[in-house]
């Protein structure tokens, strides 16, 4: 399951020991390809939180955190960015991204 | 949205190599390329390794090319494919303005021509941007440079002033937007994208034009760029012996695959991808059914 963030409220995701963050929108082709991904990815890692963020809804959050080309998935770990990824990634790739930054 | 069995992109030898024998082993296939066929070919002035067609011109070979799926009706959908989305069992292709579905891929585009300016890639997602429609709002109140390679981009210049403050536009291909208050066009040559975390802006000779982004619009795009996730050796697509790339169910064949670049290699290579696609085609239909 993918959360939808309101009104800039990161906190959950903050909170979460692991959590992937969706900075995307509704008009950006790519974002739309990932999500379902994404999607996929989520159901098989239950101990990852995953969260997504409407870039146009949450603009402060995507200014806070740097966002500058979407879809980028920003990985926390304990509230601590710790890696970033831009644009499309197939599962396998998505997959060690995620699995990878739980180590750094 | 149907799905086709294999998508060929590309229509140089490779590609319609690619076509020819997928059609005859009965496939729904869509051709993606040009009715020109492919730019290099057309100019090739004599071909003479070719078995069967000593010292043709590229010209010839291209018009043979043509009658030939034109004989087995093959047609030719002429649209630029920006990017190809491996989604597990299938594909999603971004062609033009469409989305089209296919069970396989084959990538038959070409070399990718031009280099990246110094600068662009580590920048890229920190003001970099390839895709106008993607990121223009993130810029609402700021300016942007807009580097014009590709027939689009006087199109996509005009999108984003719609959006941004101020949109810097460097006329480097064959078209270029009108101008307005908020749209100027540069007559520089970029020499390099500059920022330290984040971009400051575009280095001509003339010196530093200031912008929060830079919109890099080409017509060809680096492999992995155009299939994200697709492993590259030395900047070409990394293949086995049967034409497999990393990613399962996408073939590549031709000079995206590296040297020689070379027609017969290139429909050698084309034929040994279809005929691999329909074995994936083949274990796709063993899943489902078990």
């Amino acid at each position: 399951m993918i959360e939808k963030i309101q009104n800039n409220d990161l906190h959950k995701a903050l909170e979460s020991a692991y959590a992937v963050v969706d900075f995307s929108a509704v008009w950006c082709g790519p974002c739309q390809m990932l999500a379902p991904v994404l999607e996929e990815v989520a159901a098989q890692m239950p101990d990852v939180a995953f969260f997504q963020v409407d870039t146009d809804e949450n603009m402060e959050l995507a200014v806070q955190y740097g966002i500058q080309s979407i879809p980028t998935l920003l990985l926390l770990k304990n509230g601590r960015p710790v890696d970033r990824s831009l644009g499309f990634m197939p599962k396998p790739k998505l997959v060690s991204f995620i699995e990878s930054g739980k180590n750094k | 949205m149907a799905r086709y069995d294999i998508a060929i992109i590309g229509t140089g030898p490779g590609g319609i190599s690619a076509a020819i024998t997928a059609r005859v082993r009965n496939k729904n296939i869509v051709l993606l390329g040009s009715r020109n066929l492919s730019d290099k070919l057309s100019r090739a002035h004599r071909i003479d390794n070719y078995p069967g067609l000593p010292q043709i011109s590229g010209a010839d070979f291209a018009q043979a090319l043509r009658d030939q799926l034109a004989g087995l009706g093959i047609g030719i959908t002429e649209k630029r494919v920006a990017s190809v989305y491996a989604m597990g069992e299938y594909f999603m292709i971004q062609a033009g303005e469409d989305i089209l579905e296919a069970s396989s891929v084959i990538l038959a585009s070409g070399l990718a021509a031009g280099k990246t300016l110094p600068g662009e890639l580590p920048l890229l997602g920190r003001g970099v941007s390839y895709c106008a429609t993607c990121d223009a709002r993130l810029y609402r109140g700021k300016t942007v440079a807009v580097l014009g390679y590709s027939d689009e981009a006087a199109a996509e210049a005009e999108f984003l002033s719609e959006i941004v403050q101020q949109v810097l536009f460097f006329p480097l291909g064959k078209t270029e937007p009108q101008e307005r208050d908020n749209l100027r066009i540069l007559r520089e040559k970029p020499e390099a994208i500059e920022g330290e975390t984040t971009v400051r802006g575009v280095r001509t000779a003339g010196g530093l034009c200031e912008a929060d982004g830079v919109f890099v619009l080409r017509d060809s795009v680096a492999p992995d760029r155009l299939v994200p996730g697709l492993e590259l050796t030395d900047g070409h697509v990394a293949v086995d012996l049967e034409m497999r790339t990393n990613l399962p169910g996408l073939f590549a064949c031709g000079d995206i695959t590296g040297k020689p670049y070379q027609y017969i290699k290139a429909a050698g290579q084309g034929n040994v991808a279809a005929l691999s696609a329909v074995a994936w085609l083949r274990e796709l239909q063993e899943k489902k059914e078990k």
